[in-house]
């Protein structure tokens, strides 16, 4: 049996190895309260140290785990959709070769997903190009809004457009904590993201479905991290709220429990109750391995937890381990 | 067999006058006007609502003014009168009809003390059942020590908080389009709730405090497991509490506002069936339309779950 995780983060080793005193795209490296960060500005992103890990390290942990592949997404620190188009598409095109590089070096190891200049559309869509077709990407993983405009804004369809026409996986993950669910002070609880990551997903699902996007590119493959956080328990009211309210209709949008099965999305609920709803809601073929490496809201032993469930049969653990992956990604 | 709505709001009749002769009441006009006139039932008078409830099969309306008299925003003296006002309203017609109705609060949140004390009197001078209060009051959830006062009072006279988004949610943020703000902010504005009593350490504090979630409680026992795994590996989380978040998913209520039966399931498994109370928001779009019909037709409820959520579980709680 294979393993293949969807929701594995990295970053350039240029990044997280940046020596002392030396710029890398505007950002300068600090150390603060014992930890490193990439600095510019007021920016400040904190480099995990399992990025200064080298392949052959992480391979080593992958196979602690019993995960066979990482499909690998750069980390959110490379979003940057606030800084300049040409500086973010600097960074994209660093963090796509660096990922492109590990893939080729590690085939059977690693796959790549692509980190775009979505601040500049038709940048995103150029640097989408490339990374599908020069280099051997899958996709890309975006945030769920760009400098707060959501993905429904027409501003975006050529980039669904390109998406759909190159077949590229286009997975939604938050930028860090930065969720509708603010702390307030320093409490907070981590609420900021332990639910608003959820909730920021349904809230992309929603934009998706009303604003038409999923009706218009009916090939796109969309993967919602975080399990699609509350999109699947929420259905019933999404559907309430579009049988009574004009403006959920506006733009023809079906009903959108309809849309469960058009989409995708990771196992990481923490939740055992959880999965087994978003199976039964959105089906078994839309669920994928993914386990937030390598951060502490991450699942600790992903293969062993999805194998520990009891409510689950033996081929909707392969599904999701690996069979749907393969499918989808051809990986 | 009987059935009770905890979640079934009312316009105080003065208000209604004063929709109609266009004139301000307490300073509110404009928006809630309009807002009242382009849903004809929030003008309805009280045998109105009873041929209403008679036709949905409904006996009893838990009544709490409509969120729109919240105007946490606002004097708090002008508000504090009129929410005396409205409680009085509401008062008088759980005094005609005690069969058909029982009262909860309007409070000036933005006034602890006031709150505090019109709660003391709705729940010992005014026989009432308890208050709605809104997720937040100007920003503050309930965490704040400002609010223990009123949770005191709320635990020493047995009242019970509804808790109902007022006219904001945090989704508006984000998007404020498709009716988002309501479909997924006011399951959002829950979890934020339920995690603010929770983290925030006042089911600890008050274990007699009596809180029911509208909504199905919104996204929070879906959102538990997350929860648990953020109270485990993140220090902030465990400030207040020694135990998981999820231990606390039972010491809440929940009306059954979940417009899906597999939610409604979960929620029920999640919490106990002890725990869940039927709730359909009326007079508003967003309601359950037949919602005793809707409860009795659950394939996936026994009819010891129908009955405890129609009515025995409010019965318990409410003493009606």
């Amino acid at each position: 049996m294979r393993s293949i995780d969807m929701h594995a983060h990295i970053a350039p080793l240029a990044a997280s190895h940046l020596p002392e005193g030396q710029t890398w795209h505007g950002f300068t490296r600090r150390e603060m309260n014992g930890r490193q960060f990439l600095v510019q500005g007021d920016k400040r992103q904190w480099l995990h140290p399992a990025y200064s890990l080298t392949a052959d390290e992480r391979i080593a942990y992958m196979d602690s785990v019993n995960v066979d592949v990482h499909v690998l997404t750069t980390w959110v620190g490379m979003y940057n959709y606030d800084l300049p188009g040409d500086v973010g598409a600097g960074i994209a095109r660093e963090c796509n070769d660096y990922v492109a590089e590990l893939t080729r070096s590690h085939p059977d190891r690693f796959a790549g997903m692509a980190t775009l200049p979505m601040q500049d559309v038709n940048a995103a869509v150029a640097e989408l190009e490339r990374s599908v077709n020069e280099l051997g990407l899958k996709g890309a993983q975006i945030a769920d809004h760009v400098n707060n405009k959501t993905l429904d804004h027409e501003d975006f369809i050529p980039f669904w457009s390109a998406a759909e026409q190159l077949g590229a996986l286009i997975f939604f993950h938050q930028e860090g904590d930065d969720t509708i669910v603010k702390p307030r002070d320093t409490k907070g609880w981590a609420i900021d993201n332990s639910i608003g990551n959820l909730s920021d997903r349904v809230v992309t699902f929603g934009t998706l479905v009303f604003g038409g996007v999923l009706d218009r590119f009916p090939d796109l493959k969309v993967c919602l991290a975080h399990g699609g956080g509350f999109t699947c328990f929420g259905a019933g009211r999404l559907d309430r709220g579009w049988q009574v309210r004009s403006e959920a209709r506006e733009l023809g949008a079906s009903i959108p429990s309809s849309y469960l099965n058009k989409v995708y999305y990771d196992c990481l609920t923490h939740s055992e109750a959880v999965l087994r709803y978003m199976i039964d809601s959105a089906g078994i073929d839309r669920i994928f391995l993914g386990s937030d490496y390598p951060y502490d809201m991450g699942i600790d032993e992903p293969t062993a937890w999805v194998n520990s469930l009891e409510s689950l049969t033996q081929d909707e653990k392969d599904a999701i381990l690996w069979k749907n992956l393969e499918r989808v990604l051809g990986v | 067999m009987r059935s009770i709505d905890i979640h079934a709001h009312i316009s105080p009749e003065g208000y209604i006058r004063a929709v109609e002769a266009g004139e301000e009441w307490y300073g509110i006009s404009g928006r809630s006007h309009e807002f009242h006139q382009a849903v004809p039932r929030t003008m309805w008078t009280p045998e109105q609502r009873l041929t209403d409830m008679d036709s949905l099969g409904v006996d009893v309306h838990v009544l709490s003014t409509n969120a729109v008299f919240y105007c946490y925003d606002r004097d708090a003296n002008a508000v504090a009168a009129m929410d005396r006002e409205c409680n009085d309203y509401v008062s008088q017609l759980t005094k005609d009809h005690p069969d058909r109705f029982a009262g909860l609060a309007n409070l000036p949140m933005q006034d602890v003390g006031a709150a505090a004390t019109e709660l003391e009197r709705a729940m010992t001078q005014l026989g009432m059942k308890g208050a709605m209060i809104d997720d937040s009051v100007n920003g503050k959830t309930y965490d704040e020590p400002e609010f223990y006062p009123l949770w005191e009072v709320a635990e020493q006279t047995g009242a019970v908080i509804l808790v109902h988004q007022g006219m904001q949610t945090v989704v508006g943020d984000r998007s404020t389009r498709y009716h988002l703000p309501n479909t997924i902010g006011n399951l959002v504005e829950r979890a934020i709730t339920y995690s603010s009593f929770v983290f925030g350490g006042v089911m600890d504090k008050y274990p007699g405090l009596r809180v029911c979630l509208s909504h199905g409680g919104g996204y929070t026992c879906f959102g538990a497991g997350r929860m648990d795994r953020g109270w485990q590996v993140r220090s902030e989380a465990r400030v207040n509490i020694n135990k998981p978040p999820s231990t606390y998913l039972n010491r809440f209520w929940y009306d059954c506002l979940t417009h899906s039966e597999p939610a409604l399931r979960m929620l029920i498994d999640s919490v106990g069936i002890d725990k869940v109370v039927f709730g359909t928001d009326w007079p508003f779009d967003m309601q359950i339309d037949w919602p005793v019909a809707w409860v009795l037709g659950l394939e996936s409820l026994t009819q010891e779950e129908k009955e405890a959520i129609l009515y025995k579980n409010l019965e318990n709680l409410l003493g009606i």
